[in-house]
């Protein structure tokens, strides 16, 4: 009998390229290799084509082209909104950062090295759900920059960002947003909510790995990271992308054309997953579960089991999940989001993420939600087996 | 799932060096569905500087291992239970005066227990490492070449896994191995140098673990004296876990012959100092006793060894009580160490195989049993 065909469960890792994503940027490696900073007719075509990507992309933020910063990606967004803000700024009575612990590690550790500068590091405290607030009004007039990501990447938790951004706005600081997972997820729109940077990364909408990009809404101060040319202003010195600047485009604009569509259908997907597994594991928790929720993702944890073995476990059966993040793998530590919402460390070291996408079928799903709980039960066997002596 | 056309699922305990990784490469060569698996054990933290085994480097090494080989590779985290099992108790036997083997218990707990489980887990019929010993029809033997043997590490293995064990390496000297890695491309592991010392041991300072875990004020590196046999306080130290029985190093000079380390007593925080004739033991007790064969029966001749790279000796069972054996060695044998391993082997004359190579079982050493019974070499 042969093997049945892999699943993949790890949207929220990356996603495969848009075949339409691929098309448009075919021509950029071939007749329109131009620098889009030459004068001349091959500078000039590629100008033409990123300056339209610029605009394009702009619109699926309700953002100004001049607002748009293509980047390597969501860890250089994030670094250059939180440092770029923060040594922007360099203002003796507003020392503080504000962040929470269940950012990103590209927003924590550019946290880290703003305090490392002098900032006040402040985080944000954390529900059981996994939801942040400012109870405690840590958003207050001494702060400079706030960073709260939008869905957390772990969990799929929706923070109520647009409360923050306004509250954030009131205290006079700059306010960031990781929307990463959020995009296509979850409506987002720089008119409505009052963000002032705000993060994007194309490998998770069917662009390559590699690109993303920095909302920069008008009047935000922001030191660049690089040094060099004039390119996007001097905000992000290099000649441009404009191959990936083009992709990162089709990529928003196509994930935005299908968001609502999508949003039902990962939502069946991901609710049907669900069920599946705390079916067969009536003591499964899943993290976040009481929170508004992206459609993409759970979270789940089996007390007892070892979340590196299952994961182990389901790849050699064939099915890709992950443990929290993606960029903690070789670092098998219990995820710190699930710490921060006072996961006991136990129950973190069992977590498992699974997040469904462009490849999820309810095939997949059903084949999944069968094999979970078997695993779990083998899982739970050789735990049981007890020490030798 | 696993293909139906190969020799069946091996888990192979992989540590990113070259002996591992060979066993790996040829277990892939042999047919078998070989999954490959790093175990993170330990984190030195940011205070020690990188070292060969224990580094993300060996977990890469590891991982390109494997995409050579075409096969899986996982890290599996199991400092937890390596913390319990492992380092708290060699600090433990240090605090009770004792030289302790981690790798013993590694091997007992985490390769052949904890790591076991995840094969059971994934359907992986056995578990492979780069270990030099032998399985054959559930007995375990010395490996082939003599200088590499590691069956002094292994007794404690659960009699009943030794049937999913796999050794791949156990027949071929060192050279060999590093001829068959270049042989099979695996030039990232081929060359690397060999690490002697205890893995999470930084700069071979075990010292250092036991103030990381117990303090600066561990009763083991606090200062003491230094006595003779008839209990002459002949200098000081500045704690017994730095020294073990058989050591000269550390101790003051000035007397007429060559004085060693002849036992450590903790509660008195004291290293006990004699001349060579007061290392040597006639007979030896070990306790936690495992047997990989049938126990044999008192009056049984066996060979033992005490310490790794020490020679066996031709030894008689005077004694053999629940997890407990006293042997009597038929010559004697210097700086028998509590903590160390006792290992048998089998005894008898004439060209069997089993003689000197097949393991029938070991313990923990407890104490020598000297000419001299009043030899206060038995811990607190």
């Amino acid at each position: 009998m042969p093997a049945p065909p892999p699943v993949y469960l790890d949207h929220a890792a990356t996603t495969p390229v848009r075949p339409e994503v691929r098309a448009a940027m075919e021509p950029f490696y071939g007749p329109q290799f131009g620098n889009p900073s030459s004068a001349h007719r091959w500078g000039r075509a590629a100008r033409a084509a990123l300056d339209e990507a610029r605009e394009r992309l702009a619109a699926c933020l309700g953002a100004r082209p001049d607002e748009v910063a293509f980047t390597s990606g969501g860890t250089e967004s994030d670094n250059l909104a939180v440092l770029g803000a923060w040594r922007a700024r360099r203002d003796p009575s507003r020392r503080a950062v504000v962040s929470t612990p269940v950012e990103h590690k590209a927003v924590l550790a550019a946290v880290h090295c703003a305090a490392a500068e002098g900032a006040e590091a402040r985080l944000l405290p954390v529900s059981g759900d996994g939801v942040v607030g400012d109870a405690d009004g840590a958003i207050r007039g001494d702060v400079a920059v706030c960073s709260v990501m939008w869905v957390n990447n772990e969990t799929g938790v929706v923070q109520p960002v647009p409360a923050l951004a306004a509250r954030a706005r009131a205290a006079g600081a700059v306010f960031h947003t990781d929307a990463v997972q959020a995009f296509g997820k979850v409506h987002v729109d720089v008119r409505e909510t009052p963000v002032d940077l705000l993060t994007l990364s194309g490998h998770k909408l069917g662009a390559p790995k590699g690109v993303g990009a920095l909302y920069v809404r008008r009047g935000t101060a922001l030191a660049p990271l690089f040094h060099g040319g004039a390119q996007d202003r001097g905000r992000r010195p290099g000649t441009e992308n404009v191959a990936y600047a083009v992709a990162l485009t089709v990529a928003a604009e196509m994930t935005l054309a299908e968001a609502e569509a999508e949003h039902a259908r990962l939502s069946r997907l991901r609710d049907a997953l669900e069920g599946a597994i705390l079916a067969g594991v009536p003591n499964a928790v899943v993290h976040g579960a009481a929170s508004a929720r992206a459609p993409h993702v759970t979270n789940v944890s089996v007390p007892g089991v070892d979340g590196a073995a299952l994961l182990l476990a389901l790849d050699l059966h064939g099915v890709a999940a992950s443990g929290g993040s993606a960029c903690q793998t070789g670092n098998p530590e219990p995820s710190h989001v699930l710490l921060a919402m006072g996961v006991e460390p136990s129950l973190a070291a069992s977590a498992v993420r699974l997040s469904v996408g462009a490849l999820t079928t309810p095939a997949c799903v059903e084949r999944v939600g069968a094999l979970f709980p078997r695993l779990v039960e083998k899982a739970r066997a050789a735990a049981a087996a007890g020490p030798v002596w | 799932m696993i293909p139906s056309d190969t020799k069946g699922r091996v888990l192979v305990a992989m540590s990113g060096g070259v002996d591992s990784s060979v066993a790996a490469a040829l277990l892939v060569e042999q047919g078998y569905d070989v999954v490959g698996a790093t175990m993170k054990l330990f984190c030195y933290g940011d205070d020690v500087p990188d070292r060969p085994c224990c580094s993300l480097d060996s977990i890469n090494d590891a991982r390109r291992v494997c995409e050579r080989l075409g096969v899986p590779h996982y890290v599996l985290n199991l400092e937890d239970r390596f913390g319990h099992d492992v380092v708290r108790d060699f600090v433990d036997e240090y605090a009770r005066g004792r030289t302790p083997i981690p790798c013993v218990r590694c091997n007992t707990f985490t390769k052949f227990r904890d790591l076991l489980r995840t094969a059971d887990l994934v359907d992986a019929d056995s578990i492979a490492t780069g270990h030099y010993a032998r399985v054959r029809d559930g007995a375990l033997y010395r490996g082939l070449d003599p200088s590499k043997d590691q069956t002094y590490f292994l007794w404690g293995v659960e009699r009943r896994v030794l049937r999913r064990m796999l050794l791949p390496v156990g027949g071929l000297t060192k050279a060999e191995t590093r001829a068959v890695a270049r042989r099979l491309g695996l030039a990232v592991v081929a060359d690397k140098v060999e690490s002697q010392d205890i893995c999470f041991v930084p700069d071979g300072d075990h010292t250092k673990v036991i103030r990381r875990t117990l303090g600066d004020d561990a009763p083991s590196l606090a200062r003491g004296p230094i006595l003779t046999l008839d209990g002459r306080v002949v200098g000081e130290h500045d704690g017994h876990a730095r020294f073990t029985v058989g050591q000269r190093r550390g101790l003051p000079g000035g007397f007429a012959e060559p004085m060693y380390v002849v036992a450590i007593r903790p509660s008195e925080r004291a290293v006990v100092v004699g001349p060579r004739e007061a290392l040597l033991g006639r007979g030896v007790v070990a306790r936690e006793v495992n047997w990989l064969a049938e126990p044999p029966a008192v009056g049984a001749e066996v060979r033992v060894q005490v310490r790794h790279r020490a020679r066996a000796v031709p030894a008689t069972l005077v004694r053999a009580d629940a997890g407990e054996v006293e042997l009597a060695l038929a010559e004697p044998v210097a700086a028998i160490t509590p903590g160390q391993s006792l290992v048998l082997y089998a005894g008898g004359e004439g060209d069997d195989e089993d003689v000197g190579q097949r393991v029938l079982g070991g313990g923990v050493i407890e104490a020598a049993v000297g000419a001299r019974r009043s030899l206060p070499v038995l811990a607190a």
